[in-house]
Formats: C-alpha cells, sequence, structure tokens
C-alpha cells in the first residue's frame, strides 16, 4: 500500500500523486492458465495459490517460460540446427477482476465547487480489469510473458507487465546446474523469481478505488510499464542467484511536443530517468523437505528528471533527483498436503538527493530518507480456504513540500498536515478457491496511521482509519 | 526447453523414424512377456541426453541424482528401470491416476518418445539412492515386522515377499528402500481407493489400516 513518494516531486504534485498512486496501488495480476496448457501441469505445480510460486514455478520462471509438453510445429537446418519450434496451440490467457470497494468514510466530492458534497461510497468495478495475456514459449530458449489491460479507473486498454526473456542451463561438474539468462522487460522486479520483492508481492490484488498514501518508493511501482530494462541472471544449483541491469525510460501514451512521434522524450515528460537506471538483485534459496526459505537483497538508483507537463514544460537536462534503493527480503514457503504455510517480508531504505526538486523549491529538504516494510504471512487448507494477514509501514523524513499540507480551503485527504510521510496499518484477506484458478477474496485495510498521523492527518479532520478499505474480489483467469 | 529426444540430437525425420519404430516394435514384443522391460538399450548418446534431461527438467523436483529432498516427489535413485519405463509410458497413456500423476507427470510425459523413456529409466536406475534419515524406532519395528512378515491374521501378504527383503525390488515390482514415507502413504491410499489401480496392490491395501501403513512407510523410509 504505501506507494510513490517520486511522484511527489513532480510538479502538478496532488494530480500526479493521485494518478500514478492509483496506478501502483493495483498490483499486476498474473494466473496464466496459457502456461498449464503447454506445460500439461496442474496449476499446483507452480503456484501454491495463484500467483505465489513454488520452486518448479520459479525454475519454470528461469527458464524463460519455455518448457513445453506440447506437440511441436519445427523446422531444423541441415546441421539439426532448430529454426523453429512453435506449440500448435498460442499461449494465450484471460484473466478478470470484478471487485466491490467500500471505505470507512467517504471522501469529498470536489465536483460542483459551489455546493461540495461526499462522493457515492461503495465503488462497483466491472471489470476493476480484465487482462489479455500471452505468455509461454516463443522459440527453443525465448519466452514471453506479455499482459494486456483494460482498467476500469483508465478506461482504456493499455501494455501490463511484460518480460521477454531468453534463457539455458548448463549442467557443472558433479550433477551442478547452472541457469543463465536475460529478461528484457518493463518493471523492475517483474523478472523476480519470489514473492517477496514489489512487482509481486502481497497484496497481489488490491482496490483501486480507495485513497493511497503519499509516499512510496522508487523501486516498487512508479516506474511500471513506463521503464525498459535489460537485465542478466544466474542461478546456480537453483539456489544462489545473481542479476544485473539496467532501466531506460519507455514511456507509454507520450509524445514529442515538436513531431507528435513517441519520442525522443522531450520537457513536457515526467519522470523521466536520466540514463541508466542500475539494477541488482542476489538471493540464495535453500529447498528440503516441504521447506524452502530465500534471503535476499535487490536495489536500484533512479536519476529522474524533475519533469513537466505539457502545460508547463521543464528541460530534461540539468539537476536531477536522485532515489538510491536498497532493500533485503526473505520468503519462507511449507507446502504441505492439506497445510500451505508462507511467510515474505520486504524492507526497502531509499536516500533521496532531491538536487532538482530542491533547487526549484519543491522539496523543502536537498535529501530524505524513506523506508518501506512489509511482512506477510499466508496459509491455505488444501489449496480452498486461506487467508494473508500483512504489516506494512513507511517512515521517512518530513517534508512539508514534497508532502504538502492542505491548502486554505483545499480538500484534504490526500494531504498531510506535518509534511510526515509516515503510514502504517495490517490487511487481512480471507480467500475461497473453489478451483484453482477462481479466488474469492475479502479484504480489508486498516490504517493505524496515514500520511504522518493517526488523527486528523490532513488538518481537515480526517483520521488515518477514515481510509480503512473493504474490498471484495472475484478474480479468475482461463 | 524439450524433453523429446527428438529434436536434440536427430531431428531430421528421416535419421529418427527408423530407430523409433524399431523400438516401438521392440516394446510391443517384450509387452507380451508382461515384463514391461526395456525395449533397447539406451546408447551413449541417450544417456548423455537423459543426464541432461534429468539434470535440467526432472531434477528440479526429483532431484539431479534421484534423490529428491521433496517428499512429493518420489526418490528415483536405483529404481528399478522396468518399473520406472512402465510408470513413464503410464502416464503418457494417462493411465495411472493418482493425483499428482494427473496434476503433474501427464504433462511433463505426454511427449516423451520411448527412446527417451528408456535412457532416463536407465539413468535413474544407476544413480546411487542416498541414506535417509531416522525416524520413530517403535514405528519402524513394527512397519519392519509388517514388511517382512505381513499381517496373518488380515490377511496381508509379506510386502518381501514381492519387493526383496532388502526392499531393493526386482524385475517387475519395484525399490521401495529409502522412498519418501509421505509418498508410500499417498500411494497406499490410491492403490486402496483404485485412483492408481494396480490389482495386487488393490488387494493388499484393502486389507491395510492407517497406522500399519505409517509403521512400513517409515521402515522403507530409513532402509538403505
Amino acid at each position: 500500500m504505501p506507494r510513490n513518494t517520486l511522484i511527489g516531486v513532480s510538479r502538478n504534485l496532488a494530480a500526479t500523486a493521485i494518478a500514478l498512486a492509483s496506478l501502483a496501488a493495483v498490483p499486476p495480476a498474473q494466473a496464466v492458465p496459457s502456461f498449464a496448457r503447454q506445460t500439461g501441469m496442474a496449476c499446483e505445480a507452480c503456484h501454491t495459490v495463484f500467483p505465489e510460486l513454488t520452486h518448479f514455478g520459479r525454475v519454470f520462471k528461469a527458464n524463460g517460460y519455455t518448457l513445453t509438453n506440447q506437440k511441436q510445429v519445427q523446422d531444423v537446418t541441415g546441421k539439426k540446427e532448430e529454426l523453429l519450434a512453435l506449440s500448435q496451440f498460442p499461449p494465450l490467457s484471460i484473466m478478470a477482476q470484478i471487485s466491490y470497494t467500500q471505505m470507512k468514510t467517504g471522501v469529498p466530492d470536489l465536483s460542483n465547487a459551489g455546493a461540495p458534497g461526499v462522493a457515492q461510497n461503495g465503488t462497483a468495478g466491472f471489470p476493476q480489469q480484465f487482462s489479455l495475456f500471452y505468455a509461454g514459449k516463443i522459440a527453443p530458449h525465448l519466452g514471453a510473458f506479455f499482459q494486456l489491460t483494460y482498467e476500469n479507473d483508465a478506461g482504456t486498454i493499455g501494455i501490463d507487465n511484460s518480460d521477454i526473456r531468453f534463457a539455458d542451463e548448463a549442467l557443472l561438474p558433479d550433477n551442478q546446474t547452472l541457469t543463465y539468462g536475460v529478461s528484457l522487460n518493463n518493471n523492475p522486479t517483474v523478472q523476480d523469481l519470489w514473492n517477496s520483492t514489489p512487482a509481486w508481492g502481497f497484496p497481489y490484488a488490491a482496490s483501486n478505488a480507495n485513497v493511497s498514501p503519499l509516499a512510496g518508493t522508487a523501486i516498487a511501482g512508479p516506474f511500471a510499464q513506463n521503464v525498459a530494462g535489460l537485465t542478466a541472471y544466474l542461478w546456480w544449483n537453483e539456489s544462489l542467484y545473481a542479476e544485473v541491469g539496467g532501466y531506460r525510460s519507455a514511456q507509454q501514451g507520450v509524445t514529442n511536443s515538436l513531431t507528435g512521434g513517441a519520442g525522443p522524450l522531450d520537457g513536457t515528460a515526467s519522470n523521466v530517468l536520466s540514463g541508466l537506471a542500475p539494477y541488482w538483485r542476489v538471493a540464495y534459496e535453500f529447498n528440503r523437505d516441504r521447506h524452502s526459505l530465500e534471503i535476499g537483497a535487490y536495489g536500484a538508483e533512479f536519476k529522474v528528471f524533475p519533469g513537466g507537463s505539457p502545460d508547463s514544460p521543464s528541460p530534461l537536462s540539468g539537476p536531477t533527483n536522485r532515489f538510491n534503493d536498497v532493500a533485503e527480503d526473505l520468503q519462507y514457503q511449507f507446502i504441505g498436503e492439506d497445510n500451505l504455510f508462507s511467510v515474505t517480508a520486504t524492507h526497502i531504505h531509499e536516500s533521496m538527493s532531491l538536487d532538482a526538486s530542491f533547487a526549484s523549491g519543491a522539496s523543502a529538504n536537498p535529501s530524505n530518507t524513506l523506508s518501506t516494510t512489509e511482512v506477510a504471512a499466508t496459509y491455505y487448507y488444501r489449496r480452498k480456504i486461506g487467508g494473508t494477514v500483512q504489516y506494512f509501514q513507511t517512515t521517512g523524513s518530513t517534508d512539508t513540500v514534497l508532502y504538502p499540507a492542505t491548502p486554505p480551503g483545499g480538500p484534504g485527504v490526500i494531504t498531510s498536515a506535518n509534511g510526515s510521510p509516515d503510514t502504517r496499518g495490517y490487511i487481512a484477506e480471507l480467500n475461497y478457491v473453489p478451483w484453482l484458478n477462481v479466488k474469492l477474496s475479502l479484504q480489508y485495510t486498516w490504517f493505524t496511521k496515514f500520511n504522518g498521523a493517526a488523527s486528523n492527518y490532513d488538518g481537515n479532520g480526517r483520521n488515518a482509519s477514515d481510509n480503512d478499505t473493504l474490498y471484495l474480489l472475484l478474480w479468475f483467469a482461463y | 526447453m524439450r524433453i523429446a529426444s527428438g529434436n536434440r540430437r536427430d531431428s531430421s525425420r528421416a535419421g529418427r523414424w527408423p530407430r523409433a519404430l524399431l523400438v516401438v516394435a521392440g516394446a510391443a514384443a517384450l509387452a507380451g512377456t508382461g515384463s514391461g522391460g526395456r525395449a533397447d538399450e539406451p546408447d551413449a548418446a541417450d544417456m548423455a541426453h537423459a543426464r541432461t534431461v534429468a539434470a535440467t527438467v526432472c531434477g528440479t523436483c526429483h532431484g539431479v541424482d534421484g534423490n529428491s529432498t521433496q517428499p512429493k516427489f518420489p526418490r528415483l535413485a536405483g529404481q528399478k528401470a522396468s518399473y520406472l519405463v512402465n510408470q513413464l509410458k503410464a502416464f503418457r497413456a494417462q493411465t495411472r491416476g493418482d493425483p499428482d500423476a494427473i496434476g503433474y507427470m501427464w504433462g511433463m510425459a505426454s511427449q516423451l518418445d520411448d527412446e527417451t523413456i528408456e535412457a532416463l529409466a536407465a539413468y535413474y536406475a544407476a544413480q546411487k539412492a542416498a541414506a535417509s534419515g531416522g525416524g520413530n524406532s517403535a514405528l519402524i519395528a513394527h512397519g519392519r515386522e509388517v514388511y517382512q512378515h505381513g499381517l496373518a491374521a488380515d490377511g496381508v501378504p509379506a510386502c518381501s515377499s514381492c519387493h526383496g527383503a532388502d526392499a531393493h525390488g526386482t524385475q517387475e515390482f519395484p525399490r521401495l528402500a529409502g522412498q519418501h514415507a509421505q509418498y508410500i502413504l499417498k500411494q497406499l491410499a490410491s492403490f486402496q481407493s483404485n485412483m492408481r489401480k494396480v490389482a495386487i496392490m488393490h488387494g493388499v491395501a484393502q486389507n491395510l489400516r492407517l497406522p500399519e501403513m505409517e509403521a512400513v512407510a517409515a521402515y522403507l523410509e530409513v532402509q538403505p
């Protein structure tokens, strides 16, 4: 839940914050029956309950989604080189999320400045999200996970998570293995194998009709689908994992103001990365009996031009804001026949050097820190009935410009009276999985602190608990 | 990644079919003997391919050397090749119907050709079974009694009469020594319910009660 400080650095802070926070507040969803069709294996081979991966699922992903047990249309050269290996059925899937959101207290209706009221509380999303996937093998060592998504808040179809991989495996002496590959993807950590990192972390689905806190780290969402990253990885003995790469801006829906083309990006775009943002990841996974334990670290450094908007351009040169994220993560899974239990945890520490924003008066401090912690525990009985409890917390430097107070006469809600980004709370979720590709969820989010305070956090009398959210979800994929 | 041998060392149809036909013919000839034995001795190339497949595909669950560490997935090291061939063919034909066979192995075995099956079976049969840890000694002692002598009052024959006193199996019957107790219990339950249809084992398992099953499984898991 805490997401997106980064956007707070841009000029139209509140508007951009809402727009991007709502994007990031909907975690991308990834239950893909096309993988099951391709491998001929049931969902449980790769998932405890979708979308959480088992060890086998992680191996399948690291191998580029290419394991297939379908008949192939093939072509070879005279030297027996493979030129083509096409599955007889394309790996297509659909996914739908239908939801209902009720906040504890509704938000102001700003549509009529002369007679302000309260917006309708209780939002049906039908669908909240609808996706089409191509997820599977493309060529012998090449596979892809492509997601095209309609979202009800945007009302449009756009590109969602994408991960194209080339991978192979080498046999080392003493029966050791080395999996190696490269991933071309559009969201930092979307290529990761564990559910303890942001892109595939809990909550796997969340409301897009609630209020999101102001602050979140750069690695946890704001660049999703607006960057192109190339990373290379090694996985030794399915245990020791290392990955390095970099991301560059690849913005969607942005045009050059001179040519009207998709680029080059100019000063009308916001959140443009300067050069390449380096990304790194190390992890160790230990498997024994029914237990799987992963401990790891990951990080990235984003240098971002403050950028502008079509109405208020700002040149893509000069000082940048730098966000250096360093994170630790842990995942434990117990996968029994009847009982499945898992814990995921991550702590992200962000150091911000706000050279650009501080110079322009868009931040009160030249540098800030921000830390997020998320710890979740999940239990399922026979993959049918289960639930998750998560604790989340955001703490960071007080910055009265970056996390601004409610202006006189303003509606508040998404502001911070004391300039603090501190937010914490809990999520409890109950799930019923009648079939392995259908999930019914009842989720409740409690905020004990929101944008810096438990009570009257916006200076307009709104309490953190007013943002508590009930979320009902029907989620299926086919 | 594919695991059928067809597209690794000899993808051209001209090169592959005659050999495949030979294998099929050989298998058909052997089928009449009831042994389900190997139709063809895998050659060096088959074995090299089998090792690659075992390490990169099967090994994720069963262990590269067949000594799986997860009880959901059976240990294959030292297993009788004839038994492995029969099981892989049963998965491919979708005639072995216990839940994990359906969920995992029907898909994994669906495109395996006979050559690969033979080679994989030979590869795992040649692996050395690793020693398993200890367990409840009273339970193991009870299991030993049931395994070696059966339960005469309940009409349960001694397991050892088919699977061998050392539980290393015979040409017709699988090795059980060192197998995960959880896996053995699940198979006994599947024999009992006839989800996995094996007439002999259905008869045996029908007369076994859970405490005896648990004892036998615990005994077998620690056998070298």
